[in-house]
């Protein structure tokens, strides 16, 4: 259910974005981290239902999945997700629907482990973005 | 652009948020949130500190995990407080954070927090003056309530906290002088000192003092928090805070 509370915040603030500038916003590009794991059906159903009577009505939602390049601050090594995705499937099988980098994807150190020298000192861009509004 | 620091900013926006700081961990920082929030109506008490998350213990809710819906992270309703925890999140363990994510944490949980019917958002703050002070400034405008004990080595870095804030616009509302004195053979003693650097910190910032007793009943409230109206909860509202 947490993509429709994420789905409820990207629509009020480009809505908002969209009333100072005047405009109409004919597309959203937002960019979420792998880690996160949204169900993308759900975040678009979410979208496409709250952006009714704002200036996103005739908007779509194109979401980018990316795949961060993480760091380990210890020992500098750099590595992708499929090295860690282990760490985060076991994390998913623990806490089921609750899984908390779902909500919250910037709490990935306190879970992953550097592959290499298993620190916890692990950087990443994990933030959730609009990267892009296009408008009419 | 970043929905979840626009939608934090929105969600807090109209509500009265009281800050609960200090420089210093071990004051009892979460102990006084939890007093200001329990007994009042509509008030929410939100754990950012991150690393402690005491007050899941406070309240006996160790390990449970909030619900989320579609307008967000539903409270744990604990003795007539709404609470919200990163407890609630991760469970009962540790979280190790390099200091740029704490405040992608601070923001998430106080944009996804379903505060309908909510007035007032106590906020129990981590120890220190790093990212989620900043965080929260991001946020909202709030008033600082800071919290010491008397010892001079607390107040000192109280007062740091306090410079900074009266810089930033933010000027303390009270300062808390935790632990100040025990009621004893019918007078009072002071273990850790009269609290006189406390006392003249809070004349400076033309802020109220409260000074709470140890009360060693308080300890046995570990768990249900809600319950309790000893003597440092009635100070508290005596304070009007």
């Amino acid at each position: 259910m947490h993509e429709w509370s994420l789905a409820l915040s990207v629509v009020q603030t480009v809505d908002r974005w969209a009333r100072e500038h005047n405009a109409e916003v004919k597309r959203v590009v937002l960019s979420v981290p792998v880690v996160s794991q949204l169900d993308l059906s759900i975040l678009r159903e979410a979208f496409d239902m709250l952006k009714m009577d704002s200036r996103l009505e005739k908007a779509t939602l194109d979401v980018k999945v990316r795949s961060p390049r993480y760091r380990c601050r210890a020992c500098g090594y750099v590595f992708g997700h499929e090295e860690v995705s282990s760490q985060i499937e076991a994390l998913v099988g623990k806490y089921g629907e609750e899984y908390p980098l779902h909500l919250v994807p910037e709490l990935l150190p306190a879970f992953v482990k550097c592959p290499r020298c298993g620190s916890h000192d692990i950087e990443a861009d994990l933030a959730i973005q609009v990267e892009e509004i296009e408008t009419i | 652009m970043r929905p979840l620091l626009e939608r934090a900013r929105d969600n807090l926006r109209g509500r009265e948020v009281v800050a609960v700081m200090s420089g210093k961990g071990g004051v009892g920082k979460s102990t006084v949130a939890a007093l200001l929030a329990v007994g009042r109506g509509n008030t929410a008490l939100v754990d950012l500190d991150i690393f402690g998350m005491s007050t899941p213990r406070l309240f006996g809710v160790v390990g449970r995990l909030h619900e989320v819906e579609k307008e967000g992270i539903r409270p744990f309703e604990v003795g007539g407080v709404k609470l919200f925890s990163l407890g609630g999140v991760v469970g009962d363990r540790y979280v190790v954070l390099p200091g740029a994510n704490e405040g992608g944490v601070v923001e998430a949980i106080l944009a996804f927090a379903d505060l309908r019917g909510v007035d007032r958002v106590v906020v129990d703050m981590p120890p220190g003056m790093g990212e989620a002070l900043l965080a929260l400034e991001r946020v909202a405008r709030f008033k600082p309530v800071l919290v010491s004990t008397p010892s001079a080595m607390s107040v000192k870095v109280v007062s740091h906290l306090a410079e900074y804030l009266v810089e930033r616009g933010a000027k303390p509302a009270a300062l808390v002088l935790n632990m100040a004195y025990v009621e004893c053979g019918g007078g009072r003693v002071y273990p850790f000192g009269r609290g006189d650097d406390a006392r003249r910190l809070a004349e400076r910032l033309g802020a109220a003092l409260v000074e709470l007793p140890i009360d060693p009943e308080l300890e046995s409230y570990v768990g249900r928090i809600g319950e309790y109206r000893g003597p440092a909860y009635r100070e508290l509202l005596k304070a009007g805070l």
